[in-house]
């Protein structure tokens, strides 16, 4: 059996699209949620957890991209 | 003449979602194999299988309608037992940092144990459910594939430990003192 399944450019390439990709789009559909929720009544525990879950996947999303960006010496 | 209320819908242990669930357990040992060889983009492969299988025990919950809080409580057990194993090994291998993987796996049992007296204050299986907990495994699986892969370690690992603790903080209070939601009527337990 060979010790690499991929060149390792190619690896590199498909973790980078694989994590971006993920934490990017998550970034975007946590935003969407967040706003959705918006106006939903605060008193309300489970609508104050839902929020802080969204506010949490924008800022792993976050992350995720920057990690991305970080490994390819863009920032 | 009142109508009877419907029967809660009980579901076997024994049902597809669960197998898939169960099937996570069979990427360790290849896992291992792959590690212990320094074979990365292998061990990378067989972390990704298991995250797929993660995905997939939801959608055939879904499909054969066999959702229950028994799956529920197995798939969150799973996510412990294979995550924690593969960060355990990936930091005794020198592939991850030795510090913020000691302290996930902290984390990680603090949480299971609050989940464990949750359980005993609701008097039945349930598993906690928490959109930020949610998010937070997601991420614990990529953290094991950005250790096999090479990818910007350091970074991942520090930054996941202060988010894990926030969100352990935060979830502490629902699972400790918070009055527990009812059990659904006409379901077994809840969304799988």
């Amino acid at each position: 059996m060979s010790t690499e399944l991929v060149s390792q450019d190619a690896f590199y390439w498909f973790v980078t699209a694989l994590t971006g990709g993920v934490a990017g789009a998550w970034f975007v559909y946590d935003i969407i949620n967040l706003i959705r929720v918006r106006h939903a009544d605060a008193a309300d525990p489970l609508i104050r957890d839902r929020r802080f879950g969204y506010v949490m996947g924008i800022v792993i999303g976050f992350a995720g991209v920057l990690g991305c960006l970080r490994f390819h010496d863009v920032v | 003449m009142v109508a009877a209320a419907p029967a809660p819908r009980v579901v076997s242990p024994f049902n597809p979602a669960n197998a898939v669930t169960a099937s996570r357990f069979l990427c360790l040992p290849p896992f291992v194999w792959a590690v212990d060889n320094g074979y990365h983009q292998w061990a990378t492969l067989f972390i990704l299988i298991c995250g797929v299988l993660d995905k997939i025990d939801g959608l055939a919950a879904r499909v054969f309608d066999c959702r229950s809080a028994f799956g529920e409580l197995f798939d969150a057990i799973t996510d412990g037992i294979c995550y924690g194993f593969a960060l355990i090994l990936v930091a005794a291998y020198g592939w991850a940092p030795v510090v913020p993987v000691a302290l996930i796996i902290a984390l990680g049992l603090a949480n299971t144990g609050m989940r464990g007296v949750y359980v005993r204050r609701a008097r039945r299986p349930v598993n906690y459910k928490s959109y930020a907990m949610e998010r937070i495994v997601a991420y614990t699986g990529y953290l094991v594939g950005f250790a096999t892969a090479g990818f910007e370690v350091t970074f991942y690992y520090w930054l996941f430990v202060p988010l894990m603790a926030l969100i352990i903080g935060h979830d502490a209070k629902r699972m400790l003192v918070d009055q527990i939601p009812p059990a659904p009527a006409a379901h077994a337990g809840g969304a799988r």
